[in-house]
C-alpha cells in the first residue's frame, strides 16, 4: 500500500508542479536542502471509501516560485501565494485519490486550506502514511499523505 | 475568428493559469471574460457574447453544474461549447455531467491538451 500510495504521490506531485508552474525535478538533494525552514503549507481533505488529507509543504524559494511562475507575475501578493499553494495540494489530490482508488469510488475533495507554520513545524497533524520530497529547480516541496485513523510508526522521510 | 472565452473558477491564481495557458495553446482570442462563479458567469453572458466557457465545478454561490445546466436552458446559449476543467475524481459525476455536452478535462493540463479540448468542443482549429 505505501509503495502505491508513495508512486502515485510522486508521480502526481511531479505532473503538476511541472505543468502547472513549469518547475522541474533536479537529480539530487542536497544536504543543504535537506535543511531549509519551512515556508508554508497547505492541505486539502479527501473523503471516500478512505478518508484522510494531503499536506503540501514549501521551502527554500518554492512559495513564492510557485506564485510567480502560476500567475507570470515577479511580485505576488501573500494572499495570492497561498491561494497557489492550495491550487496545488487541490490538483494533487485530485490526480491522487482516483490513481488509488479508481474513479468510479464517489470520492470527493474539500477546498483548499492553509495551515499555519506553527501547526505544521511542529508536526501537530501527526506522522504521515506517506513522506515524499521533490526536489525541483526551484525549491523543495515535501507532499505528506495521511489517512484517518492510519497511524504508523514514524518513518524517515523518502 | 477570434474566440471570445468565459473563464469561471472561484480561484483567482486558477483563472489566472487558464488564462496563461489559453495564450499559450497558440489559438487565436478575443476577449476573455473572468466569473468567480457560475452566477456571475450567467450574469456576464447577458451583456456579453462568448464563444466557449471554460467552467470549474465546485464553486460558493453556484456551482459549474448548475451553471451548465442554466445555459442549457437558455434560449441564446444552449449550444454553448463547455469545457470543464475541474480536480474532479468522481467518475460518476463527471459522467453526469459530460451528459450535458460538456467535455471535462482534467488538472493540470498543458497548452496542448487544453488546445485539442477546444478544437474538439468548437469545431474549429482558431489558428492564431
Amino acid at each position: 500500500m505505501k509503495n502505491r500510495v508513495e508512486q502515485a504521490l510522486k508521480a502526481a506531485g511531479l505532473k503538476t508542479f511541472e505543468e502547472t508552474c513549469y518547475l522541474y525535478p533536479v537529480p539530487e538533494l542536497k544536504e543543504i536542502q535537506e535543511m531549509l525552514p519551512l515556508e508554508a503549507a497547505a492541505e486539502v481533505k479527501y473523503r471516500g471509501d478512505f478518508t484522510g488529507r494531503i499536506l503540501i509543504e514549501t521551502r527554500g524559494g518554492l512559495f513564492r516560485a510557485i506564485a510567480v511562475n502560476m500567475l507570470s507575475s515577479q511580485d505576488p501578493t501573500g494572499e495570492q501565494k497561498i491561494d497557489a499553494l492550495g491550487e496545488m495540494a487541490n490538483i494533487i489530490c485530485g490526480n491522487v485519490i482516483p490513481a488509488l482508488g479508481g474513479v468510479s469510488q464517489g470520492y470527493r475533495i474539500e477546498a483548499p486550506k492553509n495551515i499555519p507554520l506553527s501547526e505544521a513545524q511542529n508536526n501537530l497533524l501527526g506522522e504521515p502514511l506517506v513522506w515524499t520530497v521533490l526536489n525541483l529547480n526551484q525549491g523543495r516541496a515535501d507532499l505528506k499523505f495521511y489517512v484517518d485513523g492510519y497511524y504508523p510508526a514514524p518513518e524517515k522521510k523518502t | 475568428m477570434a474566440l471570445n472565452t468565459l473563464v469561471v473558477d472561484d480561484s483567482s491564481v486558477m483563472r489566472s493559469i487558464i488564462i496563461k495557458t489559453l495564450k499559450l495553446a497558440g489559438l487565436s482570442l478575443g476577449a476573455v471574460l473572468e466569473a468567480g462563479n457560475g452566477q456571475e458567469g450567467l450574469k456576464l453572458l447577458e451583456d456579453n457574447w462568448v464563444d466557449l466557457a471554460l467552467v470549474d465545478i465546485h464553486m460558493p454561490v453556484m456551482d459549474g453544474e448548475e451553471m451548465i445546466n442554466r445555459l442549457r436552458q437558455n434560449k441564446e446559449y444552449h449550444d454553448l461549447p463547455v469545457i470543464i476543467v475541474s480536480s474532479e475524481s468522481d467518475s460518476a459525476r463527471i459522467e453526469m455531467l459530460q451528459k450535458t455536452g460538456a467535455t471535462f478535462m482534467h488538472k493540470p493540463f498543458t497548452p496542448e491538451t487544453l488546445r485539442e479540448a477546444i478544437i474538439e468542443v468548437t469545431g474549429v482549429s482558431h489558428e492564431e
